[in-house]
């Protein structure tokens, strides 16, 4: 479906967009938060350690699991440790989606052809993305909001691409070993 | 059974009576047993199996915000992908909004193929901070960020003119060595604006040639309207405040004002994060007061653009890379190993390499036969000259041979005595139909005097001079005109002052009036016209008068021009790329030779 704005949400300042990547690692699940301005221009940067949930752990969250590691462990931890907080996240990982449950910003996900949708997401177009964007059917509510901020992002952006630039950066993190570099 | 239907009945005894006897064992009482036993005052056992909390650990790194006043001014259109076949393009005269400069370029296939890989900065070997690495791969794409509103730029930029950013951007020393024409000017410049808007950079100084100031300002205007820029002008005070109070974050300097200031420039309070040097062929001679003032520069960032990077010697190469990073290539390093320590420095692109389809550019070397008077005047400045230098011994100098050559090539221009010129008898018959197709031609010629003489020869095509005697403040309206006036079909030029960084791709006639030492000057004065823009073929008409010093010269030069561009990258090159001693003296046929000291 396509969403159509139905009201203009009005904002001022600069916009600030965060991008949230979730992938499973050697070590576990491990998060990635790319702050950028509307231009797609990073201001932030922060990763995670990943986080292996042991065997009686997975048993006892059950279906819950990926759904409070990605959301919960990862995307609230990263969100709550960044300093420029963004206005919109838009995240790789379909689990993630219910941050918005724990944090007061629209949380938006790119599909997948991978992925099964399921039923309590929705599924819109927008041009500022070549990939398909998903919406908690429980934060309908935000789509006028989300329509409003992604009209401000500059066209050129294409809210795909900035994924491609954090796995660049995890394997140049990763092959340098850092750690305790952070500013 | 009766058939009567009578009815047999039998009685039956239902009673029963009960066998009852006592039990032998309830003879004895029952006694209850008790006994205590202690079931739940103890806690269950608890195995622990694992912590069901989960917890991440990070690490962050904030990069700095382009600063608030690099905002890209209003646009007249929001979407760049509106704008259709038949509206103007933002920055047309159409648009009353933008006084920007419309260049037309022609569509060339290079730029149509999709998709393209992204270009991305990469970061380079001496980018060791973590931090300052990821800052890099973390930047947006280029090829994307010249399509949308944020940065506003009169054409996309080439796919190879990105790469020539990606190249520039990351490097703290780097050689952007593109042939003539591919706009290293608007490179160097989206580099520069890049890095602005990354904060990245606070204080730029770009140092020009005299000349292309003028052309600088109008690129700059052009290609980062939001960065603002001062030149260096004045008198010493405001000169003196501009180099020590002046914050505004991109300066324009020239070769000879930078010299000048030198004091102000090494001023300890003045530092710049990037120093640009156009046309870095300039610091070829590295003990030249302007080789020394450049290096005397604080600086962050040091790059060197030029299409002729080595002009006679590869030490022309090594001292630009005095500049660009003292330490790369160890002293005594001999020629071909020079590429080993300066490959991931230098970029150098040729036409060829990058367009493609460009239009060509036709090389016509016209000989013209002298006229007779000129052909006898020849022959008797040749035979004195080369008397007289035989007479001189050892005594002899190349100075001694350079001016006979200068004065039988003043001949075969024209007759010192009559003004007859075969030469300029041919280009009247091409100029005729240069403006009969209402084309425009530049002329060059290593002298003042010729041009002179050709622009009253010339004048009914409107012929401008652009040349030293030409004043500073002209030179600028001159070329205007050129470009404007569709009665001005010629424009005579100096090769000194007009062969480099000038842009004339409305010219498609080149004549080399007379011939250059050096062919990287040749090449750069044809470049002039043939250059990124140009949508018709060049002709580039170089006149030779046959069976004279002209046409030795030539032999000797053509033989070496292709080695020129090969120099950057290959092994075993010629020591020299212009005349050599042996050879200036080989020019006739004298057997005087200097007197040399044994060693």
């Amino acid at each position: 479906m396509t969403i159509q704005a139905t009201t203009s949400t009005r904002t001022t300042g600069p916009l600030t967009l965060g991008f949230l990547s979730v992938t499973q690692e050697p070590g576990g699940w491990a998060g990635h938060l790319l702050v950028t301005n509307g231009w797609g221009r990073p201001i932030e940067f922060r990763l995670t350690s990943p986080v292996q949930p042991n065997r009686v752990q997975s048993a006892l969250y059950g279906p819950t699991l990926l759904e409070y590691l990605h959301a919960e462990v990862i995307g609230k931890t990263l969100v709550d440790k960044t300093g420029a907080k963004p206005d919109l996240i838009v995240t790789d990982s379909l689990p993630a989606l219910t941050l918005r449950t724990r944090v007061e910003i629209p949380v938006i996900a790119i599909a997948s052809s991978a992925n099964t949708l399921p039923a309590d997401v929705i599924s819109f177009a927008h041009p500022r993305s070549s990939a398909g964007l998903l919406l908690s059917n429980r934060f309908a509510s935000d789509r006028n909001a989300i329509l409003s901020l992604l009209e401000r992002i500059d066209p050129a952006v294409d809210l795909t691409e900035p994924f491609a630039r954090i796995r660049d950066a995890v394997t140049e993190h990763r092959k340098l070993g850092g750690s305790n570099r952070a500013a | 059974m009766r058939l009567d239907g009578a009815i047999e009945t039998t009685e039956l005894d239902l009673g029963l009576t009960p066998n009852c006897q006592p039990e032998t064992k309830l003879d004895r009482p029952l006694e209850a047993e008790v006994r205590e036993t202690r079931l739940l005052t103890e806690s269950p056992w608890v195995k622990t199996l694992g912590r069901l909390e989960l917890y991440v650990t990070t690490e962050g790194w904030k990069f700095p915000a382009p600063p608030a006043n690099y905002a890209s001014p209003p646009r007249a259109i929001t979407e760049p992908k509106a704008a259709g076949k038949g509206e103007p393009p933002t920055g047309s005269p159409c648009n009353p909004l933008l006084s920007r400069q419309e260049v037309n370029l022609p569509a060339l296939p290079d730029n149509q193929q999709a998709p393209k890989p992204r270009i991305r900065p990469k970061p380079t070997a001496e980018t060791v901070l973590l931090k300052d690495r990821l800052l890099y791969l973390l930047q947006p794409p280029l090829d994307g960020l010249f399509d949308g509103r944020q940065l506003e730029v009169p054409f996309a930029p080439f796919q190879y003119q990105l790469e020539g950013i990606a190249f520039l951007m990351p490097r703290p020393g780097a050689l952007l060595a593109d042939e003539m024409g591919l706009g290293k000017t608007a490179m160097a410049i989206l580099s520069l604006r890049l890095l602005f808007h990354q904060g990245q950079i606070k204080q730029a100084l770009v140092v020009c040639p005299k000349a292309l100031m003028h052309n600088w300002g109008r690129e700059l205007k052009m290609w980062a309207p939001d960065i603002p820029f001062e030149t260096f002008e004045g008198d010493p005070d405001q000169r003196r405040s501009m180099w020590l109070v002046s914050n505004c974050p991109l300066k324009l300097v020239n070769y000879e004002t930078l010299t000048r200031d030198i004091d102000l420039a090494t001023d300890k309070r003045v530092y710049f994060d990037v120093v640009v040097l156009d046309e870095a062929q300039r610091i070829k001679n590295k003990e030249s007061k302007t080789a020394q003032a450049v290096r005397a520069l604080k600086r962050g960032r040091s790059w060197a653009l030029t299409g002729t990077p080595i002009e006679n010697h590869p030490d022309d190469l090594v001292n630009i890379f005095h500049f660009i990073d003292s330490n790369l290539i160890p002293a005594g390093t001999p020629p071909r190993r020079i590429p080993q320590f300066t490959s991931d420095s230098i970029l150098r692109r040729t036409k060829d390499d990058v367009l493609s389809h460009m239009p060509p550019k036709v090389m016509r070397d016209l000989e013209v036969e002298l006229t007779p008077a000129q052909r006898a005047a020849y022959v008797r400045a040749e035979e004195d000259g080369v008397v007289h230098l035989n007479e001189l011994g050892d005594t002899i100098t190349i100075q001694h041979v350079f001016q006979l050559v200068m004065r039988l090539k003043q001949i075969c221009n024209f007759d010192p005595a009559t003004g007859e010129s075969a030469k300029l008898e041919q280009l009247l018959t091409d100029m005729e139909e240069v403006a009969d197709s209402g084309r425009k031609a530049i002329v060059f010629s290593q002298w003042v005097e010729p041009l002179q003489v050709l622009a009253e020869a010339l004048k009914r095509y409107g012929a401008l001079q652009y040349h030293g005697k030409i004043p500073q403040q002209l030179r600028t309206p001159t070329l205007d005109r050129f470009e404007k006036d569709p009665d001005c079909h010629v424009l005579l030029m100096s090769y000194g002052t007009g062969s480099v960084g000038l842009n004339l791709q409305f010219a498609n006639y080149v004549f080399l009036f007379d011939r250059w030492w050096n062919p990287a000057v040749e090449d750069q004065a044809i470049n002039r016209a043939h250059r990124v823009g140009q949508k018709h073929p060049v002709t580039v008409t170089r006149f030779l008068s046959g069976n004279t010093i002209e046409q030795r010269i030539s032999d000797i030069l053509e033989a070496k021009r292709q080695v020129f561009n090969d120099l950057l990258a290959q092994a075993d090159k010629p020591a020299t790329m212009g005349l050599s001693e042996d050879e200036i003296f080989g020019l006739f046929d004298i057997k005087a030779r200097p007197k040399r000291e044994k060693h």
